[in-house]
């Protein structure tokens, strides 16, 4: 199964970060000096100097569109453990969210992450609901010290697309 | 070049009444707002502005976000000033307003005119500055007339909240004689973060800058070296040239005078053509850049040399930098100097014809207020630009009274 600090994929799933629409991908409220990037790219993100900080306060919203529809399987969120995020909500194919209307409608799944999942393990999401994303939003509330800084290590995705087809 | 939506927040307040800025804080900061958008829309076209009042009887949007220059200007008039300033609200319905651009790709931007005292305390303004920033909104504050204790530093303490990678500035302009429009040009507010409305601004300093300002034509050095050397070159050799004929002004005075009626007179009969084809240009001079008013620029430059008598001059190149791309001032300016530079005949220009035609030349000046068509040096301009034409090779009548005049300035 999967070992609590190697991210070991899931049967039949493929790690998303190919199909992510680079050109796309919007992040509010993070630290110009520590970006999305480092979160989600391939290389930084397994760089455990590089990682995601918030800026202004401790909530971050992410945008992620991808260049195919996907199903989401599950999440892979690393962090610190004091700084780490703690209440995640995702949202399918809503497009240029803010932080205002986070809480105009529901999201597809709402997750509390454990200081196991910080560390590697994965989220099981609610697959019937990432049945057709085109695009991802993740809302991170707030983090497991109640800090004013959230951080994140390593965000990866987890599932497959409809085609076989890969880019 | 950033692509960007802004909205510029006005503020109506019963303090911009004051008249500490001329010719009231209110119309220069409407000047302002005008040049802004200007510079805005010409740094990318598909940037789009927007203008909301603060003061008044409450916030009002006046026009969203839009890339329609003549839309904004338009909502610029009938303005009522009244009210006090609200600036929270303000900063929050602005920040509504882009939040449902139409682009989402563009980058927000808010700009502030805060002419009246602040009466919200530090917290407040930091709790509004934390908000614009995680949402990635960028705030530029433009703080002038009032000036009581805690307004720059308020104001201060809230850009610096905002900022984020020097992308929100604050600038203070004192009251004084330079127009609010003029002091904001040289500003990171004007020329963006980097380069962006550089050109325009450069030409827009350079046009309006014909007599009064503490660069050398504006802030040409700065922003755009080409079209400062261009103007300085252009500037050296009209001065030079002026000062020759300025040597013989005190004897050729009265001769040239009789010398212009009577050419003027037969010019009239004979040059019925050019004549009406220059006054087409002269009607249409400030809406068509022909070389015409290449001969106009450089006289007026030539003449607010003499004496600041630069209002005309203002209205005459307010006028094209509005109407023109900045690249046609540099062209033009790069052509006037050339021109005195290359005594070469073979480009049959309208230039050098409207020199020559002096009766358009002198209904020019008699058109333009505060000059005297018999001034002494005024004619010693039109000798020396006439002498300039007469090596150009040309089969006008004109050609003869050309030759008798130097004629006449080579008897001394």
């Amino acid at each position: 199964m999967d070992s609590a600090a190697a991210s070991a994929i899931p049967r039949g799933q493929v790690d998303l970060v190919d199909f992510v629409d680079w050109s796309g991908v919007e992040c509010l409220n993070q630290s110009t000096s520590h970006s999305l990037t480092n979160a989600l790219k391939q290389g930084y993100r397994d760089d455990v100097g590089l990682h995601l900080e918030s800026d202004a306060d401790e909530q971050l919203l992410i945008y992620i569109p991808f260049t195919q529809v996907i199903k989401l399987h599950s999440v892979v969120i690393k962090g610190p453990e004091e700084e780490g995020p703690k209440t995640v909500k995702l949202f399918t194919n809503k497009e240029h969210m803010g932080f205002s209307n986070v809480s105009d409608f529901p999201s597809s799944d709402s997750i509390a992450l454990s200081p196991d999942n910080l560390k590697g393990k994965p989220v099981n999401l609610k697959y019937v609901k990432f049945q057709n994303v085109r695009s991802l939003t993740i809302f991170i509330e707030d983090n497991q010290g109640g800090n004013d800084v959230s951080k994140v290590q390593k965000i990866v995705l987890y599932g497959t697309t409809d085609w076989p087809t890969k880019l | 070049m950033v692509l960007e939506a802004t909205m510029i927040c006005i503020d109506n307040s019963e303090w911009t009444r004051n008249g500490d800025y001329s010719p009231s804080r209110f119309q220069a900061q409407a000047e302002a707002v005008n040049l802004i958008c200007g510079a805005k829309t010409q740094s990318n076209p598909e940037n789009t502005v927007g203008v909301l009042t603060m003061a008044g009887k409450g916030v009002r949007v006046l026009v969203t976000p839009t890339s329609d220059l003549g839309k904004i200007l338009s909502c610029m008039h009938g303005l009522e000033i009244g009210g006090e300033l609200n600036l929270t609200a303000g900063i929050q319905v602005a920040q509504l307003a882009l939040k449902h651009r139409q682009n989402k790709k563009q980058q927000q931007r808010i700009i502030v005119f805060a002419g009246s005292p602040i009466k919200y305390d530090k917290k407040t303004l930091e709790a509004i500055g934390r908000k614009l920033k995680k949402n990635s909104v960028s705030l530029d504050i433009v703080d002038f007339g009032e000036c009581d204790d805690g307004k720059p530093e308020k104001l201060e303490t809230l850009i610096s909240v905002v900022n984020n990678n020097d992308s929100s500035h604050i600038v203070r302009v004192p009251p004084g004689p330079n127009a609010l429009s003029d002091v904001l040009m040289s500003t990171p507010i004007f020329t963006g973060d980097g380069d962006g409305g550089s050109g325009f601004a450069a030409a827009a300093a350079a046009a309006a800058a014909g007599g009064m300002s503490g660069f050398d034509f504006g802030v040409d050095p700065n922003i755009d070296p080409e079209l400062a050397l261009a103007l300085r070159v252009s500037m050296e050799e009209e001065r030079a040239r002026q000062e020759a004929a300025a040597k013989k002004a005190a004897e050729e005075a009265a001769k040239q005078e009789k010398e212009g009626e009577q050419a003027s007179s037969s010019h009239d009969a004979t040059m019925a053509e050019p004549d009406s084809s220059s006054a087409s240009a002269v009607d249409d001079k400030r809406h068509k850049l022909t070389d015409d008013e290449t001969a106009l620029l450089e006289q007026a430059l030539a003449m607010s040399m003499d004496d600041p008598k630069s209002t005309n001059v203002a209205v005459a190149d307010t006028d094209m930098s509005e109407a023109t791309a900045d690249d046609q001032e540099l062209a033009f300016a790069l052509q006037m100097s050339v021109q005195d530079n290359v005594k070469d005949s073979s480009t049959h220009s309208e230039m050098s014809k409207a020199l020559e035609d002096q009766s358009f030349v002198s209904s020019i000046l008699n058109s333009l207020p505060g000059v005297d068509p018999n001034d002494a040096s005024v004619k010693d301009l039109l000798a020396s630009l006439q002498g300039q034409s007469e090596v150009c090779v040309r089969t006008l009548p004109l050609q003869k009274q050309n030759e008798d005049k130097p004629e006449n300035e080579g008897d001394k």
